[in-house]
This record gives structure tokens, sequence and C-alpha cells, in this order.
């Protein structure tokens, strides 16, 4: 069985009472040490399609496998404790909450889960440091770079060492070398065969890293 | 739950202003509903003390039956040989004293001041002084004589002088203006009304002459305004004694007056209630001014309960909208800390934690405001009142306070936390 198994997933949002229909009939399945490139123009629904498979929302209609667990039909508690786990998310926006250090932002995956603060911190240390934020960790996402809050998002991912990776344009708004760092961090990690990623971008992600692409036209994803 | 303390911790010194404005939030509104709740413990003193100055003694009587003069010569010859005429049939009910007439029907009889009333058994005495919320009820006669020869007309009243109800219904011994009170062994004696007194020249050591029978003047009385005024007071047994002569067949064991002292200010209104069930028929009673200073007293009563309703209405309401502001401005961040695998529950514990942090601080720093201000403020001397507030103070009000206020802060915290975790990440994402 696929790590990931997507089969006729659609989804419609509605505004003001009209449906609006993002896409339909996406299948496609994902295993282990692979990465799928998702591409499209803006507006194809490629975060959409991340946040389903993240169960940050509902489908519209067919289902979503993730080892062997039917993700479409867990609660939201469920769904938390997946994430919590098993699938890590790499936002565009990167997502960090303002009001807590870099060392704190990734720490919070940890929270909650038994694990000793001792631990805690010795892990997103040592992650954040991997990335080259050693010297960072105490300060707050507005006094970091776009770059280095982009890496702060990738070290809350991997601190967590996640199944699955889903990243909605992890370089995007990183320069060429930083974006260059960051998928030496994160590609090492997928051939070793540890992890899948997929990847949503609208052209700034290099298609000769990815082991398979896809394009999201039209409502359909073109494999 | 240690993650849960120091996240709220850190939440709460990471937004000083907003935390020390909730702290703040909370200590005005305890501090002020304790000052409320006191004065309104307070006032139920203030009340017992007013209504028991206003009077917690009354007297019930049974009025007289029907209109004499509306009855005809045979009707009144047959009503004083205690053939009771029709009309009168119908108010019969506790009376024994229709075979009991006055022998001078149109001019004498058992009166209360100057109304007309029946005669009632010793045992209902007896039964009203056993009711839960009666501190004493006395038996007394209260009789108008007229003088055959002088044809002056003059109400005698006979009462057990130990009695504590007599002593508010009637006459006491502080309402002595020259000789003596009487006592248990005053047999003969009488103490006269200072108004009856000057009007026939009585001077303690006069004799006065009551149904042929004479009495010395012990003392003369201004008893003010009490329910009961005769003009001539003497001891039950005397009085029964003279009356019997004036009266077709003795008295056995009857009077026509209970004098009714009440337990306290607070049971009043509920004694009046039970002695006029006990009583039934159409007995009437003396209330005094316990009706209109007990409604004062209760309007004020309600008027607090009211504002101290508004108060705390308006304290939820205002923490309500600061912890709904707090929550507001957190939404992205509880979003993505659902995104990142944070539950629902972890999050509302925190929110609960943070709220109970701020609502206990602030509790407790406005009970201590409270207190010291009622500690203070001399209230009972502003009010001119002989009670201390220091008696209503108790652990048990503030802490019903205090619980108050924290449970308000709680749900006040907790309602919008709850609206607003409903909302899926990916949603709230995109919308903040």
């Amino acid at each position: 069985m696929s790590l990931l198994q997507v089969e006729n997933v659609a989804k419609s949002f509605f505004q003001r009472g009209n449906e609006l229909k993002i896409f339909s009939e996406v299948s496609f399945a994902v295993e282990p040490g692979e990465l799928l490139l998702i591409s499209g123009r803006s507006g194809t629904g490629k975060s959409t399609l991340l946040n389903l498979l993240g169960g940050l929302e509902p489908v519209s209609a067919g289902r979503i496998v993730f080892n062997g667990r039917v993700v479409t039909d867990l609660s939201m508690s469920e769904l938390a404790e997946l994430r919590a786990t098993g699938i890590g998310m790499i936002f565009q926006n990167f997502n960090l909450i303002p009001g807590w250090s870099a060392r704190e932002n990734v720490e919070a995956v940890l929270m909650h889960r038994g694990i000793s603060q001792t631990e805690r911190l010795q892990r997103s240390t040592a992650i954040l440091t991997e990335l080259g934020l050693g010297d960072r960790l105490h300060n707050l996402p507005a006094e970091l770079s776009v770059g280095q809050q982009q890496r702060v998002a990738i070290a809350r991912t991997l601190v967590n060492d996640p199944a699955m990776i889903l990243a909605d344009e992890p370089t995007g708004d990183v320069d060429p070398e930083t974006a260059d760092e960051i998928l030496h961090l994160l590609l090492p990690r997928i051939k070793s065969g540890r992890t899948a990623m997929i990847v949503a971008s609208h052209g700034l992600f290099n298609p000769a890293l990815a082991t398979r692409t896809a394009c999201l036209k039209d409502g359909k994803l073109h494999l | 739950m240690r993650d849960i303390i120091a996240l709220a911790g850190r939440e709460l010194k990471q937004h000083k202003r907003r935390t020390f404005a909730v702290i703040i939030g909370y200590a005005l509104t305890v501090a002020f509903l304790v000052i409320l709740a006191a004065v309104l413990l307070y006032s139920r003193v203030v009340q017992n003390i007013t209504i028991g100055e206003a009077g917690t003694y009354f007297v019930t009587w049974l009025p007289a039956c029907g209109d004499i003069s509306s009855l005809s010569e045979e009707e009144l010859a047959k009503l004083a040989r205690g053939i009771i005429p029709a009309v009168c049939k119908s108010k019969c009910e506790n009376c024994t004293g229709c075979n009991k007439k006055p022998v001078d029907i149109l001019n004498e009889g058992f009166v209360i001041n100057t109304n007309g009333t029946r005669l009632l058994t010793l045992d209902l005495v007896a039964k009203i002084r056993a009711l839960p919320l009666i501190k004493d009820a006395s038996a007394c006669l209260m009789f108008r004589f007229r003088d055959p020869q002088t044809n002056t007309i003059f109400a005698v009243g006979g009462i057990d002088v130990q009695s504590s109800a007599v002593s508010t219904n009637c006459c006491a011994a502080s309402d002595l203006i020259e000789g003596n009170f009487l006592t248990g062994s005053s047999t003969g004696r009488v103490l006269v009304d200072i108004g009856f007194a000057g009007n026939h020249g009585l001077k303690c050591g006069s004799t006065l002459v009551v149904a042929s029978e004479t009495f010395e003047v012990a003392g003369i009385i201004n008893s003010g305004a009490r329910p009961v005024k005769p003009d001539v007071i003497m001891l039950f047994a005397d009085a029964e004694r003279v009356i019997n002569r004036r009266i077709h067949n003795p008295l056995e064991n009857e009077a026509n007056l209970i004098l009714i002292e009440s337990r306290d200010a607070t049971v009043h209104g509920k004694a009046l209630e039970d002695v006029k069930t006990l009583m039934k028929g159409d007995s009437l009673l003396t209330t005094g001014c316990y009706f209109p200073a007990a409604k004062a007293i209760g309007l004020n009563t309600r008027l607090i309960w009211a504002f101290m309703a508004l108060v705390a209405a308006a304290a939820m309401l205002f923490s309500a909208r600061i912890q709904w502001a707090s929550v507001i401005e957190r939404r992205r961040s509880f979003a993505i800390l659902k995104a990142i695998g944070w539950n629902n529950r972890v999050i509302i514990l925190q929110q609960l934690a943070e709220t109970l942090a701020q609502s206990v601080a602030g509790s407790l720093a406005g009970l201590v405001a409270g207190l010291a201000v009622l500690l203070l403020v001399p209230v009972n001397n502003l009010l001119g009142i002989d009670a201390t507030m220091t008696g209503v103070l108790n652990p048990g009000l503030f802490a019903a306070v205090v619980v108050f206020a924290v449970t308000a802060g709680v749900l006040a915290g907790l309602l919008p936390v709850l609206l607003v975790i409903r909302q899926r990440p990916a949603e709230a994402l995109r919308r903040i």
C-alpha cells in the first residue's frame, strides 16, 4: 500500500450561495522517498489540495488515505494528532507565531505529546542549528529575515521527523542561494526514504529535483 | 499541564498591558461587589433595628358582632340573656361572649379603645403564645364603664404586669410619671392615664370607684402611642372582678384582647399572618408602622439587589469583551497551532489557565480593596446606626463573591475560544 492515496478528490467553495468548483477527480499515490511536484498557475488550487491532504479542511468528494488511515473520515482531534505525528506542513507564508521566539515556534510541535522539556529544547535547538539559525534561537520572527523565517518554518516541520512533508512554495520567497540551501536540507531526507514530499509551486521549484511532476489545470490534475 | 501553565504565564507576561487591564477590571468589580454585598447584609441589620423601633408588637381581637343600635328592644333584651339575634350568628367563631353582654348594653361593653369587641378564651392566648414566631402573648381585658353618679364613660384595662407583650402594647414602668408601677401583688391599686387623671383631678394616693369597688391610684402614666390605651389600668384579676359586676354572666377564663410580641423584626410579617390564620373569621390586628417601614426598607433592599445584579452583569460583559478581544487577536495563532498538531482541548485548557490566573488574581486584589474600604469607612457612624459593619463581614460572603467573579470570568473567557476553535485551520488561516 502506498504512503498516500488520493482517490477522486474534489473541492468546491460556496461564495454567496454560488458553488465555485476548484478541482475534481484528483487521484494519485505517493510512495516513501518520492518527491511529487504539483505545478500550476496561481488560483488553480495547489494550496487547497495540500490543505486537504493535511486535513486542514474537508474534501467535497473523494477519499484520502495516509498510512492506511482514511484521512477524510477522521475527526478534528484525530486530524490534529495526524499532523502532530505523521504529516509536516511548510506554509507559503511560513505561519510562525509572532510572539514566540524561533525556538519556541519549533518546540511548539513537540509540546503536549509527552516529550520532556529537556528533550524538546535539545531537539529544537539541534534542528535550528543544523539549519544555520543557532545564533537566532531567541529571536522573534519579526527580527528574522524572510529566508531565516522560512528556515524556522522548515525546522518546525523537520523536528517532528514526519513521514510526509507538504510544502507550499518552499523556496518561493527566498533568493536562489537560500533556496538551494533549503533544498539541500530537505532532499537528503527524501532520498534516504525516510520521508516523502509533495511540493506545490507555480514554477519557482526546479522540476529536475522531483521524482514525479503533475500539473493542476482547468480543475483537473494531469500526471 | 505544566506546559499549559507555562505557556499561559508566558502569554500573560507578553501582553502585560492587557493582563493588567483585565486584572484591574476584576479587582474593581469584586471590590464593588464585596462592598455592595456587605452593605446589603448591613441593611438587613439596619432593617431589623428600624422595624424593631417601628414595633414588633401588635394586638388582636374580634370586632363586636353587628351594630347593636340596629337591633330592636326585644332583640337587645334577648341578646342580654345570651339569645343571639340572626344578624349576629355568622360572626360567632372563636367568640365566647354572647351570654356575657353588659347590663348597660348601650353604654358599657368590651372595647379596644373606642371600638366594641367580642370575647376570646384564654386557651386561644396559649395557642398564640405557642406559635414558633411569637415571643409573648398576653390576655388583656378592656371594658368601658359608665359611672352612674357622674355619667362619666371610661375604659378600664386589666393586664398581666409580668408580660413583655403588655409593656410594648399597653404600658411599662418607663411610662410612669409619678407614683409606682403595678406589681403582681398590687390588688386594689390602679394606674391612671395622665389625661384622665388631669380631667378628674386624680393624683397618686387618690381613690377611684369602679363598679362600686374602690381602688387606690398607685401611679400616673403616659403610655404614648401604644395600641391599647385604657384610662385606668389594674391587675387582670381585679378587672375580671369589677367587669363581672357589669355583665349578665361572669367571665370564665376569657379576655377580649390578646397583646402579642413577635420574635423579631425579620419574622414580624409572618407572625402577623400566623396569628391571623389562627384567629380565623373577621379578627383584626394592629400593625402600627410595621408595613410602611417594611415596605420602604424592602424597596431599598430590592434596589440594592438590582444594582448588584447590574454590576455583576456589567462585570461579566466587561470581562467577556476583553477576553473576546484577546481571543480574536489570537485567532491566527490558534489556527497555526491547530495546523501543526495541537488539538482543541489543549487550546481551551491554555485559555482556561490564562483566564483563571487573571480572574483569581483580580478577585483576590478586589477582595482586599473592598475589605479595606469597608473597614476604613465608618458606614454605621455615617448612617447613625448603632450596629457595626464588621458583624456582616464573613468568609462565606467573600468566598461567594470570589467564586462568582472567577466563574463569570472563566465563562467569559471560554465562550469566545469555544466559538473560535470550531473553525477549520485552513479557513481561519485564509481569512485572517
